[in-house]
């Protein structure tokens, strides 16, 4: 079954937007790693993972954001999300990435600085 | 909402090629055959993603990715639940022990891969999971109970 996937990368004042359009699993793996390292070019302050478009999300796309959750606390960056349906954001407080990233409403929260946000 | 019969109802069976991303094929065939069924959209949202974590795992771990090889798919209803069975034709195998089983901070920390997520997601989505082996079918049984009939039993709607 084909992929309907795609990972764009932005940058909205300082900030690395991902938006993970579709299905993110292993197949988006090289796409997400090639926009980081895009987004990472711009030496952002921090980064933003936008679901809003975002379809269906397996195991494998967990691990996804676990390696580039990792990545980017390893290299000093607050991570944040927003447009999560409820049933991804139980997923995120059970596997407990909700610990790690800060789970927004909207994007205009998920772009304030990590002690901003409510 | 009348309750069904007490006999189990067959409300779909079919097989999916083991190929990746058929998990998604599996997944939108069963929502389909459980629409009318009584589930609450929380309880078809855990159940899609149980029976998509069970197909990936028998098309990638049971039958080894070999697309002319299925996975098994039927949907029941019985009187307070409805059931999904997933079978592969892999057999027998070990599931995780308590070691393995899925860290985030061990992840991050690189001391975990940061896969594993399987089986973890399965456990927390649906009311009951149990798997059995026959020879070379290995079945993994999902079950969803419905909350508006349950007797009190402590099931709030999300697995603790």
């Amino acid at each position: 079954m084909a992929g309907d996937a795609d990972v764009v990368v932005r940058d909205l004042a300082g900030t690395m937007v991902l938006e993970l359009h579709g299905v993110v699993d292993r197949g988006v793996a090289d796409q997400l790693t090639k926009a980081y390292e895009q987004g990472r070019a711009d030496a952002p302050a921090r980064v933003v993972l936008d679901f809003s478009d975002t379809e269906y999300i397996n195991s494998s796309g967990i691990a996804l954001i676990v390696s580039i959750l990792g990545r980017a606390r390893s290299e000093g960056l607050n991570v944040a999300a927003f447009g999560l349906s409820d049933h991804y954001r139980h997923i995120f407080d059970i596997t407990r990435l909700s610990d790690f990233i800060d789970v927004c409403p909207d994007l205009d929260t998920a772009l304030m600085a990590p002690g901003q946000r409510r | 909402m009348r309750r069904p019969a007490p006999n189990p109802e067959e409300l779909a069976r079919f097989d999916v090629p083991s190929e990746p991303g058929n998990e998604r094929l599996a997944m939108a065939r069963v929502t389909a055959a459980v629409e009318g069924a009584g589930l609450t959209e929380d309880q078809l949202e855990r159940l899609r993603t149980a029976v998509a974590e069970a197909t990936m795992n028998g098309i990638e771990h049971g039958n080894d990715g070999r697309a002319d090889v299925p996975v098994e798919v039927v949907v029941l209803r019985d009187e307070d639940a409805v059931v999904v069975t997933v079978t592969d034709l892999g057999g027998a195998r070990q599931r995780g022990n308590a070691a393995e089983s899925p860290d985030i901070e061990a992840k991050l920390a690189g001391l975990q891969r940061p896969r594993g997520w399987g089986l973890f997601l399965i456990e927390h989505m649906v009311d009951e999971v149990a798997d059995t082996t026959e020879g070379d079918r290995h079945t993994v049984r999902l079950v969803i109970r419905h909350t508006e009939w349950s007797d009190g039993g402590g099931f709030d709607g999300r697995r603790r």
